[in-house]
């Protein structure tokens, strides 16, 4: 009764070739990700963690599409969006949709927030916009009139549910959470992540979730995967690498989270 | 050395703080811990002499037995260069990115002190060196973007301590860093408050650095000083509603995973969000948010009530009764 896989990636591996030093020499090459591979099931989360600069954001881009992989595969539902024309992958990224860290960033300052929600409906064409809208709202716990008014006039954990109404507002089948609850207070983002839990259960949601906190992610994921300087680490079940982590990084990111393996 | 009575901050009807009071003695370790809008920045400005114009303060402020709750800007800027110091959350906008991190950190020994540019250099370098820095003298010619941000951190505490200041006000210093680098950075400011004897305020919304820093700790809610006690204390047996539900909404390893029907367990919160100050109630601050509400708490601002010798907190069902 094991779930239907959602998302596998193989060996995904992001170069980026450094500013050169010398006039006669090209720059050298920074590995951000160096052959990262998993595989996330429908109503499941991976957590993946690490410091800044350990490749964990530059993995999510790859896996919504927003950059091309040097090597390596992306697998969404048995269909690669790197491979894909422009409009069929439009067409596909109804199914995975991302939230962002910053809810201040990420929502359109002069828009009413009715419309940053229902801006990936837009851009898919789609008809019924309104009461999908109005929908989602209610779904992350807000009101469908809340759509009438503009980002200034909510709380920054109000802020957080809207960018996840819009993330869910195309029905995904995959969620990719990037530091989603970090900019959060402590009250605030222990609402926010029952929330995504509540979502998890009711739509059967898979979760790609990235955070540098290991207590968070130990709250809300199945499987973890620890990264450093684009390299993974090690990767497992939560239980397993909370009482049994076999790098030594792990381990003072468990003392950092204040966890005694 | 410093110590405040029923200091309060207002903005027109918004009071950002109410009735603060606490007194710090040299080497202490005060932690102040809450969420956005509690008013624990206003309390760190408050202890900086950097009010915004536009609030209305009243209550009394002394530092060294003087009176500063009403001092103007030029008194001010004199105890701050001597006195008081403060390392603020964002290492990348307090420093300028234009100018070498050594010239900048040498600047206020040059300005306050009138040192040399050589002697300021020497003192520049020993700083470093004592924050924990590598190769100081290489890293005074560097820029703030050839650091990276723990570095920056180190930097900013460097610079906060150019000129001995007797309390270091360090707001969020660690929220903004990787979390193993946080680590280090809080373990830094208690060493140096230890070597130093030097008073540290450390205010943040991290529970897990304040515990690790302090050994006083301060609990703030919309303005007010909702509780306080013995860092452990507080943190082991919490008295106030709010810290209580502060601490139990934090994710724990421990009592995370499924349960018996293989839902996932969610975390206690506490319910709605904090009020704007404009809007906050007039009586318990935390009431309409609260488990344990009674009639008085609306209506009624709870008095700071001792439980003990050390710990206190503000809530009408403390003493059960006499509400």
């Amino acid at each position: 009764m094991t779930a239907p896989v959602l998302l596998e990636v193989r060996g995904l591996t992001r170069r980026y070739r450094l500013p050169r030093r010398s006039l006669l020499r090209p720059g050298p090459v920074l590995t951000a990700v160096d052959n990262a591979s998993f595989t996330i099931r429908a109503g499941e989360t991976l957590g993946i963690v690490g410091e800044s600069g350990s490749g964990k954001s530059t993995l999510a881009r790859m896996v919504m599409a927003f950059e091309k992989p040097d090597a390596g595969q992306v697998l969404f539902q048995g269909q690669d969006p790197h491979a894909l024309s422009h409009s069929a992958l439009r067409q596909l990224r109804q199914g995975f949709q991302m939230v962002f860290q910053d809810p201040y960033g990420s929502l359109d300052p002069r828009r009413r927030v009715g419309w940053s929600i229902a801006e990936p409906l837009r851009a898919m064409g789609e008809a019924g916009t309104q009461a999908r809208t109005a929908q989602a709202l209610t779904q992350v716990g807000l009101s469908g009139q809340d759509a009438e008014k503009y980002p200034h006039e909510f709380s920054g954990g109000q802020r957080q549910r809207i960018a996840i109404a819009r993330a869910i507002v195309t029905r995904p089948a995959l969620l990719v959470a990037d530091e989603a609850v970090s900019a959060l207070d402590v009250s605030v983002q222990a609402q926010i992540l029952n929330l995504l839990m509540d979502l998890q259960e009711d739509l059967g949601l898979g979760i790609l979730f990235i955070s540098h906190d290991l207590a968070v992610v130990a709250q809300v994921c199945d499987h973890l995967m620890v990264m450093q300087h684009g390299k993974t680490l090690e990767s497992g079940a939560v239980t397993e690498i909370l009482r049994g982590p076999s790098h030594d990084y792990t381990r003072s990111l468990l003392t950092a989270a204040g966890v005694t393996p | 050395m410093i110590a405040l009575e029923d200091f309060c901050v207002s903005f027109g009807q918004a009071v950002a703080l109410r009735n603060a009071t606490l007194s710090l003695a040299r080497g202490a370790r005060l932690g102040v811990v809450g969420e956005s809008g509690s008013g624990k920045t206003m309390l760190g400005l408050s202890l900086m002499g950097m009010v915004p114009d536009a609030a209305r303060r009243s209550g009394t402020m002394t530092v060294d037995g003087v009176e500063m709750g009403s001092a103007s800007e030029a008194d001010w800027q004199k105890m701050r260069a001597r006195r008081v110091a403060m390392v603020f959350q964002e290492p990348m906008a307090a420093l300028n990115p234009l100018r070498r991190v050594g010239d900048t950190v040498m600047e206020p020994m040059r300005l306050h002190d009138g040192l040399s540019r050589a002697r300021a250099q020497a003192r520049a370098v020993s700083l470093f060196e004592e924050v924990g820095i590598p190769d100081p003298a290489a890293r005074l010619r560097q820029f703030p973007h050839e650091l990276s941000g723990g570095q920056r951190q180190r930097v900013l505490i460097a610079l906060a301590l150019a000129c001995n200041p007797a309390l270091l006000i360090a707001d969020e210093p660690t929220t903004a860093l990787d979390a193993n680098v946080a680590l280090r950075i809080t373990d830094l400011l208690v060493r140096l408050s230890r070597e130093r004897e030097m008073a540290l305020v450390f205010i943040s919304h991290d529970l897990g650095a304040v515990s690790r820093a302090t050994d006083t700790l301060v609990v703030m809610y919309g303005g007010d000083m909702v509780e306080q006690g013995p860092t452990a204390q507080v943190l082991a047996a919490p008295l106030h509603p709010y810290t209580k539900g502060l601490l139990a909404a934090r994710p724990d390893p421990a009592r995370s995973g499924r349960d018996a029907s293989g839902k996932r367990r969610r975390l206690p919160t506490i319910p709605g969000t904090v009020p704007p100050l404009h809007a906050l109630p007039a009586g318990c601050r935390f009431s309409g948010r609260c488990s344990v509400e009674i009639t008085a708490c609306a209506l009624q601002r709870p008095a700071l009530r001792w439980a003990d010798a050390t710990q206190a907190a503000a809530c009408h069902l403390l003493t059960g009764g006499d509400a």
